[in-house]
């Protein structure tokens, strides 16, 4: 606004200095005319829209009033000069139209070449960024610097909108209508622009792969919200390339991991196992010939020599789990096969221990791993023995279910359970047995849950695929 | 006639070593130990035991080369000590030749009816009279099978698996002798078919199917009668 009244008082001076020199040299109405054009050209294409229409107006009354026959008077005597004023007025108002688009096309390529050359800096020094740490938090700031704005910053999402991270912010710290911006435009996958004390706030998300993985607020912007979108297109390729180098770094130290656990599996498996084994035989070596008092000893320290193997054996299914070493192996088991060997495997409980296994007669087959599963069912039975009071038996109990299932459930009379080690995060112990049976159920297709039992006590009960039981005539 | 029986125990851990070899002596056998693959070739040469006692996992010359050498030369029974969780190398020690394993840990008595049930083939008893174990006698000439003094009555095909688990009590029976003896192998018999009928045979013969006394099954490998031959 500042610039146009200067600009027009200019172009009037301008004119007014022709007329002058025009009317002291005597130039005819023809001279004087393509002279005013020229005039009006160079203060359009100099000062702008302006200055061009001003200088048009001031020279098309100049130009009736001093050249135009009768002199001195806004009448025009011959009909020709009429054609003469009004091709000048044409001439004067098409040309300082084109002149000024002219130029706005001009300031406009200009404008987006500016843009492009940004954005073509900002990706090579985005994607040419090394992958050391903090590379594309610098990166990032430079490229909001690029965009020049008040404040912003760049935030990822950590899963969803909600959970924001802030990767790079300069000015003013972010407040909550920032965030709540950003899990806005977050949620919707759309650029938002809002009026603000800055002037312009703009908020553009970061979408890889149809999802928003982050935003970029821009305060006070002065861009344009399609280039702004350029911006982040690039800024979230970058994002997604850093996590991808940081995920193929992770999986080779996992792959490195696995064959150190692999071997280290081996050697704790033989080194730890031996001794014990060693320990439990010279225990029972010890047993006939013990006193009375020391018997009970005995038998308690080969009790605790059974815990430690379980221990490490439950330690060992749990490292193979992991390490992806475990492959099932089915094969049509039954289920009283496996509460035998699954009490069998636990000599200290089943001397001890009342057991109460029920079978029914219609439960077919178990179509599992028999390994694995005499390993869970080996550890619900140790859980079930170390909950109930002594005299109180536990429950197996097999069972058909529905869709080709086998419902298996390990029944206790202990406390029952609380809502702790109903989360498996019970570390005395249970926890990882729990752990562990949670993995062997699910690598087997199955489903697992505890709950109390009416009465008192614990429900251990999985489920697991049925094997399909051909009927004696078919063969 | 029976002699004093001779048990090489092959391990390469001395604590091992030492508390089996203790442990069969207790129980009237006598022993003699290697304390690896190479030696016990040799000793096994020497001394030509009546059963041999393996472990698998043994530095230079490991157990399955154990088995397979001694499988190549003479029909000695021989039983391998497994660990826990290595199941794919006990199924590989039986294909290879291996009569029966133990998997470690394990106790005392499971290991010495083990060792029992090899050495009972080694006795050549001719088993054509009956079989008898706690309550349940098959008499196999006539074949007849009386479950605590009840008689019960089996199809051909029931009756020759029971003959062929009771004869081999305490010793794993892999579905692929089932079929070959039973079936002959015929054409089309699968391991379902085994199944199946084994199924219905325990039906039969169990007192309490949810607590089997005579036949489990034995992962990966077949069947195991476990019942103990009354003397």
């Amino acid at each position: 606004m500042k610039r146009v009244l200067p600009s027009a008082i200019a172009s009037a001076a301008a004119i007014a200095a022709v007329t002058v020199a025009g009317k002291l040299i005597g130039l005819n109405q023809t001279t004087i005319g393509l002279i005013f054009l020229l005039v009006i050209f160079a203060l359009a294409s100099w000062r702008g829209l302006v200055a061009g229409a001003t200088a048009s107006a001031v020279a098309t009354i100049c130009f009736n009033f001093f050249f135009l026959p009768p002199f001195y008077r806004f009448t025009i005597g011959d009909p020709a000069n009429w054609i003469a004023l009004v091709t000048f007025v044409a001439a004067s108002i098409v040309a300082n139209r084109l002149l000024v688009r002219v130029q706005r096309q001009a300031a406009a390529a200009e404008e987006s070449r500016n843009e492009l050359r940004v954005l073509y800096d900002l990706s090579i020094d985005l994607f040419a960024a090394t992958t050391r740490v903090g590379a594309l938090e610098e990166a990032a700031s430079r490229a909001l610097r690029a965009i020049g704005a008040n404040s912003g910053g760049l935030l990822l999402f950590d899963g969803s909108p909600l959970k924001q991270r802030v990767l790079v912010w300069n000015g003013e710290e972010p407040d909550d209508i920032v965030e709540d911006m950003v899990a806005g435009v977050g949620r919707h996958r759309r650029s938002v622009e809002i009026p603000s004390p800055h002037g312009r706030d703009v908020y553009v998300p970061l979408i890889m792969g149809g999802r928003a993985i982050g935003a970029i607020a821009v305060r006070g912007a002065t861009a344009t919200i399609t280039w702004l979108e350029s911006v982040a297109s690039l800024v979230a390729l970058a994002v997604e390339r850093e996590r991808y180098v940081r995920e193929i770094a992770h999986v080779e130290a996992l792959r490195e991991s696995d064959q150190l656990k692999s071997s280290l599996l081996r050697a704790v498996s033989h080194d730890l196992n031996s001794p014990l084994t060693a320990i439990a035989l010279e225990l029972e070596a010890l047993t006939p010939i013990a006193g009375e008092d020391s018997a009970a000893r005995v038998a308690s320290l080969g009790n605790h020599v059974a815990q430690l193997q379980r221990r490490i054996s439950n330690l060992l299914a749990m490292a193979r789990i992991e390490a992806g070493r475990t492959q099932p192996r089915i094969e049509p088991t039954p289920a009283a096969d496996l509460f035998r060997a699954a009490r069998e495997s636990l000599p200290a409980i089943r001397d001890q221990r009342r057991f109460d296994v029920r079978v029914h007669p219609d439960a077919p087959d178990l179509n599992v791993d028999p390994v694995l599963t005499l390993e869970l069912l080996v550890n619900l039975i140790e859980n079930a023995d170390r909950a109930s009071p002594a005299g109180q038996a536990v429950e197996l109990i097999a069972e058909p279910s529905a869709q080709s299932m086998v419902r298996i459930e390990v029944r206790d009379r202990g406390p029952g359970i609380t809502k702790r080690n109903h989360e498996f995060d019970d570390v005395e112990g249970r926890g990882l047995g729990l752990e562990i049976v949670r993995n062997l159920v699910c690598v087997q297709g199955g489903t697992f849950e505890l709950s109390n039992r009416d009465g008192g006590g614990a429900v251990a009960r999985v489920e697991l695929p049925a094997a399909p039981m051909m009927a004696l005539e078919s063969i | 006639m029976k002699g004093v029986f001779r048990i090489l125990v092959v391990d390469d851990d001395p604590g091992i070593r030492s508390s089996i070899a203790s442990h069969l002596r207790d129980a009237g056998y006598l022993v003699v130990t290697a304390e690896h693959g190479r030696i016990a070739l040799d000793v096994f040469e020497q001394e030509r035991p009546d059963l041999v006692l393996t472990d698998l996992a043994m530095p230079e010359v490991d157990g399955f080369e154990v088995v397979s050498t001694i499988r190549r030369r003479s029909a000695t029974p021989i039983i391998v000590l497994s660990v826990r969780g290595s199941e794919e190398d006990r199924v590989r020690a039986l294909d290879i030749g291996a009569d029966d394993f133990v998997p470690k840990p394990f106790s005392v008595p499971e290991l010495l009816a083990r060792v029992r049930a090899q050495l009972r083939r080694a006795e050549m008893r001719p088993v054509n009279e009956s079989l008898r174990f706690p309550g349940l006698e098959i008499d196999v000439e006539r074949h007849r099978v009386v479950q605590n003094e009840r008689e019960v009555r089996l199809t051909p095909t029931e009756f020759a698996l029971l003959e062929l688990f009771a004869s081999n009590a305490g010793k794993p029976v892999n579905l692929d002798q089932i079929v070959s003896k039973i079936w002959k192998g015929a054409p089309g018999t699968s391991p379902d078919t085994v199944r199946v009928h084994v199924a219905s045979l325990r039906k039969k013969i169990e007192p309490d199917p949810s607590n089997p006394r005579y036949l489990v099954t034995e992962p990966w490998i077949g069947y195991r009668f476990i019942a103990e031959p009354v003397e």
